[in-house]
């Protein structure tokens, strides 16, 4: 979630390759100073690119090692086994089990996250007294860390003294097992998660409603055109950039999504909310498996490769928009 | 007749902008009700918390434990210092990065780029096994230091930079060319500066970023004296096995409050930074 | 290079900026280490203790600290059992890696595997120190070939817990102190049937521990090689007869509907103890080490059995649980012995005393229950002796000393799984079949990966 944040203010800005302004640049400066570029050109990314190199793609490659091979006690690779741990891992139920649960929570989190994201801006998006009460309020989760909302939530989710079971004691309705019943638990990080990450969306979402033309409505106001045919016809095309964006970015930063399950259901019930990034670092960090942990660590750096590249090209598209 | 007509659309109006009212409300009660929930239980004796009740008596008595008996405040200044440095640090040298891949002229500029581009893809949670490696063979372990150096640069920070002065026009480096202006001058005088907006966001990124570090952290300091706020509160949780509600809830608070109150001093910097970027 | 030299030149605050910030990080990753610079040797101790254990355990630091001035202990706590085996593992070596640290009872394999511990034996026979004062039961966890490799301290054996005030009300007789399956059975529907469903019977956590020393309590091994204790293990059997009937008992009381189930984990044990303190559920197995809190809510109305065993077949006697304390050979031996002192400490007969009186461990001494404390508590209140009961009268063998297998974390969790899958309704056999695949699974490229078996 945080990852996107300030793109949103760049999207207006192009990402060409250099082009012929930058010649005519070269062109004008002299012979010394191009050649003093060589020296500053090291100076300037010669650290960023040391620290890529070993935190970035050594790692990389590292992993994509350890995953050919078994690794003993102490996490030393010791014997080759080629793909063996990936044909182990793809065809293990409790694996593919685990890429169902992140399939789901990922959906799940993204689809309910731009529902809620977009009533809430809907609601606020008009001029009435006190509105601005209410967009602040609508803004407040930004400021909640995850520990902060795992907290707060695993209180109300509570089964004995948490408030939602409560309420449904005193509404007469069955209570509900919220973090220790396999469905229910899903339920129940998903709507921790999209509550941590409302703020945010309704804070863009709230942005690109206000920058729909005035025009527009009053357009179809005159051509009698229903509230309800305005958002669908008017809004939501309008907006469909926005839309797309803020999907992605919800789905890369709830693939990526540790302390919530740490802290809520420790991957359980029965590996209900074993999510992708949870089960390497169980694996790794407390079953010490480390070979079994860098193969998952490989799939899921191949599916977040693949939505990323996703959102480079829907970032282009934003950009040509 | 034409006046009843008028009266039943004021009625009309009046009845609409009640249920305005109502559905903001709402809406802001279901978004909000944790956080009074949680405030609310911290003032709450944990005994009363047990039983499910969410009245009794109210005091201070969890925020004074919170304070006097475990080390949330240790976890705060870790936090702050560990994000504090992160940022500066960050933004100081993915600045100087962008400046080099926007205006320095040297070979494979595009490609090197591009390379640091791909690194986005990579997702810092798919590397913790070589990278907890490596802050052993580093003897980073157990440090401020371990928390910090990985993330000293991102691509995403480069590229946005790097964006941003783009934005910078040609003639403003051509004339400073003319005057004499070395890199670092330019790059101090003229590109941060010119650039402001992109470093607040940026700044605000790392910073928010480095304070929400979990995983992290969590593998790689073993005592409170370095835990960083996330890890304190996990720490805090699992010791007191969710039996000391009322400490718990006083803990979050003390986390949540400081970031709240500026996030809602923050609206009209948040505003203005959606303004500029909303979609045209 | 001059070039570069030059470079810098004009520039020298933004050099100056450059130095300054890495000073600021390196100052804070030094300033860390410097901390330690008093005369005393610092000895560094990581423990998985939280509630009441916490607070003992910073009690007898701060008084061993008092007490001598040689050496400093500092004590950190750090999370769960399972998380602290890989952080000895990737510690070890580093600034970071404790001197002395806390281990659970089935780590012991794979601590004793890495190498990366000095045997308490070897202290042990320097100070010719009187090992007869620690129960049996406890030592034979943590021996190998007949060595100490580790002290024990925290223990605690499984346990069952009754509510006397629901079954008073309800009229309904106790089970006896060593119960059979069917004992608990009786009890457990006749609460539910008496209270007409608004009292549970029983519960079990989805907690592997129970499950393996129900399964011990037979006195039948869950691997091969009796429990890894005579030869490297290389299969695991989780679906012998004992464990079937084990989880057929749960099953029949799950089948009649007094049973609840809370799932797995710490929020699971945090939530059954609730239920049952507020009399909401009559019966649970958990840990001895949970008397302690349950007295102080319930008084003479707690109830506590031995573990139950099944039917028609006397006791074996289960492992004793809970963790013992290592010390790690890659600090210098000053450190060491400043690990060992303290150990001795924390396992002496008084302070073993009031571990047990204060957080319902039980002690390791054996001649902590003639301490006056201890005495005077047991006199009160007969019931918090019930566990301590059961660990005596245990005679260790292959069967009821846990299980010597490197990575056994991974084999808790799929019974875990298991468990709850069966809790949820599913085939017994199938489930354990299911979680003993995926374990011989672990446990073959394990071996292979070590180059064992």
């Amino acid at each position: 979630m945080i990852n996107s944040f300030p793109s949103v203010k760049r999207r207006r800005q192009t990402n060409q390759a250099p082009g012929p302004k930058e010649e005519v640049r070269a062109n004008v400066k002299n012979f010394e100073l191009q050649k003093n570029d060589k020296y500053y050109a090291w100076l300037f990314l010669g650290p960023s690119f040391l620290v890529l190199g070993i935190f970035v793609f050594y790692p990389m490659l590292r992993t994509l090692y350890l995953s050919l091979f078994l690794t003993d006690s102490f996490g030393r690779p010791t014997v080759f086994v080629g793909l063996q741990n990936y044909l182990n891992l793809l065809t293990s139920k409790v694996y593919m089990a685990s890429i169902q649960a992140t399939g789901v929570y990922v959906i799940g989190v993204t689809a309910f996250t731009i529902i809620c994201g977009l009533l809430l801006a809907a609601v606020a998006n008009q001029k009435i007294r006190g509105i601005e009460f209410f967009r602040t309020i609508f803004t407040a989760t930004m400021g909640v860390s995850v520990s902060v909302s795992a907290i707060f939530w695993l209180f109300m989710f509570n089964p004995s003294i948490g408030v939602l079971n409560q309420i449904a004691l005193f509404l007469h309705l069955p209570t509900v097992n919220w973090l220790t019943n396999p469905h229910w638990a899903m339920v129940s990080v998903i709507t921790t998660s999209v509550w941590m990450h409302l703020g945010f969306t309704f804070l863009i979402f709230f942005g690109a409603l206000q920058s729909v033309p005035k025009t527009l409505y009053d357009a179809a106001d005159v051509s009698g055109a229903s509230s309800r045919y305005q958002f669908f016809h008017i809004t939501l095309p309008m907006i469909s950039p926005t839309f797309f964006f803020v999907a992605v970015i919800t789905m890369i930063s709830s693939f990526k999504s540790f302390g919530l399950i740490d802290l809520m259901t420790a991957g359980g019930p029965t590996n209900a909310t074993n999510l992708l990034v949870y089960r390497i670092y169980k694996d790794a960090f407390v079953d010490g498996n480390y070979a079994v942990a860098s193969t998952e660590s490989i799939v899921l750096a191949i599916i977040i490769a693949i939505i990323t590249f996703i959102q480079f090209k829907l970032l282009a598209k934003r950009v040509n928009y | 007749m034409e006046n009843t007509i008028a009266t039943q659309a004021n009625l009309h109006r009046r009845v609409g902008l009640v249920f305005k009212y109502l559905l903001l409300s709402v809406l802001a009660f279901i978004v909000i009700f944790p956080f009074i929930l949680g405030l609310w239980t911290s003032f709450l004796p944990t005994t009363q918390i047990a039983k499910g009740a969410l009245h009794g008596t109210m005091s201070w008595q969890n925020y004074v434990d919170a304070f006097t008996q475990t080390p949330i405040l240790r976890y705060l200044l870790n936090s702050l210092v560990i994000s504090v440095v992160q940022m500066f640090a960050h933004l100081f040298f993915a600045s100087i990065a962008a400046y080099a891949f926007v205006f320095l002229e040297f070979k494979y500029r595009d490609l090197l780029f591009y390379v640091v581009l791909a690194t986005m893809m990579l997702p810092f949670e798919a590397e913790v096994i070589p990278n907890f490696q490596t802050a052993r063979t580093l003897h980073l372990l157990n440090h401020y230091a371990v928390m910090i150096i990985p993330f000293l640069t991102s691509a995403f920070g480069i590229f946005m930079l790097r964006q941003a002065f783009k934005q910078i026009p040609l003639d403003l480096k051509e004339s400073a060319d003319v005057d004499g202006l070395s890199h670092w001058q330019f790059y101090w005088k003229v590109a941060l500066p010119y650039s402001r907006i992109s470093i607040l966001t940026l700044a605000a990124y790392s910073f928010l970023g480095s304070w929400n570090q979990y995983l992290w952290p969590m593998l790689t300091t073993f005592t409170n004296r370095l835990r960083p706020v996330q890890d304190g509160l996990r720490q805090l949780h699992s010791e007191e096995t969710a039996t000391n509600w009322g400490l718990i809830q006083a803990s979050a608070a003390i986390v949540v409050i400081p970031t709240l109150i500026v996030l809602f001093i923050g609206q009209h910097y948040f505003k203005s930074g959606l303004n500029e970027g909303s979609v045209k | 290079m001059t070039k570069l030299i030059s470079i810098f030149k004009p520039h020298w605050r933004w050099g100056l900026g450059l130095l300054a910030l890495l000073a600021i990080i390196g100052g804070f990753a030094y300033g860390n280490q410097a901390h330690a610079e008093s005369k005393r040797i610092k000895v560094v101790f990581w423990h998985e203790m939280k509630g009441p254990g916490q607070k003992q355990i910073d009690a007898y630091v701060k008084a061993f600290n008092k007490k001598q001035s040689k050496y400093e202990v500092v004590a950190e706590f750090e999370g769960g059992y399972n998380g602290v085996i890989q952080k000895i593992m990737n510690t070890h070596g580093t600034a970071a890696s404790p001197a002395l640290f806390q281990s659970m009872d089935i780590s012991t394999s794979q601590m004793y595997h890495s190498g990366f511990t000095t045997p308490v034996q070897k202290f042990v026979d320097r100070d010719h120190y009187d090992l007869d004062q620690l129960v049996p039961g406890a030592r034979a966890i943590y021996s190998r070939n007949g060595k100490l490799l580790s002290m024990p301290f925290n223990s605690s054996q499984t346990a069952l817990y009754y509510n006397k005030a629901v079954l008073k009300k309800y009229g309904i007789t106790p089970p006896p102190v060593d119960p059979t399956y069917s004992d608990i059975t009786r009890v457990a529907k006749q609460i539910h049937d008496k209270s007409h469903g608004q009292v549970k019977g029983m519960t079990m956590e989805a907690y592997s521990w129970l499950f393996e020393q129900l399964v011990a309590n037979a006195g039948v091994p869950l691997a091969n090689h009796n429990n890894g204790h005579t030869g490297d293990a290389t299969k695991v059997d989780f679906t012998s007869p004992a464990a079937i009937k084990a989880m057929q008992w749960v099953k029949e009381n799950i089948d009649y509907g007094d049973f609840i189930n809370f799932g797995s984990g710490g929020n699971a044990s945090a939530n059954e103890a609730a239920s049952f303190l507020s009399g909401h559920l009559g019966i649970f197995m958990q840990s001895s080490a949970k008397t302690g809190q349950l007295y102080k809510v319930l008084k003479n109305n707690l109830g506590v059995t031995y573990f139950p065993r099944p039917d028609g077949k006397k006791a074996n006697g289960i492992a004793v649980g809970g963790a013992s304390l290592w010390i790690s050979n890659d600090k210098p031996a000053a450190v060491q012995n400043g690990a060992w002192e303290f150990s001795k400490f924390l396992v002496n007969a008084k302070n073993q005393a009031t571990w047990q009186a204060k957080t319902g461990y039980l002690a390791v001494n054996k001649h902590a229950k003639d301490e006056p404390l201890l005495k005077q508590l047991f006199k009160k209140s007969p019931v918090l002796e019930v566990s301590g009961n059961q660990m005596l009268r245990t005679t260790p063998n292959d069967t009821n000393s846990g299980i010597f297998i490197d990575g056994l974390v991974p084999a808790r969790t799929s019974i875990q799984n298991a468990m709850q899958q069966i809790f949820a309704g599913q085939d017994i056999y199938k489930s354990l079949k299911a979680a003993e695949n995926s374990y011989n699974k672990v446990l073959e490229s394990n071996n292979r990966a070590n180059g064992r078996g």
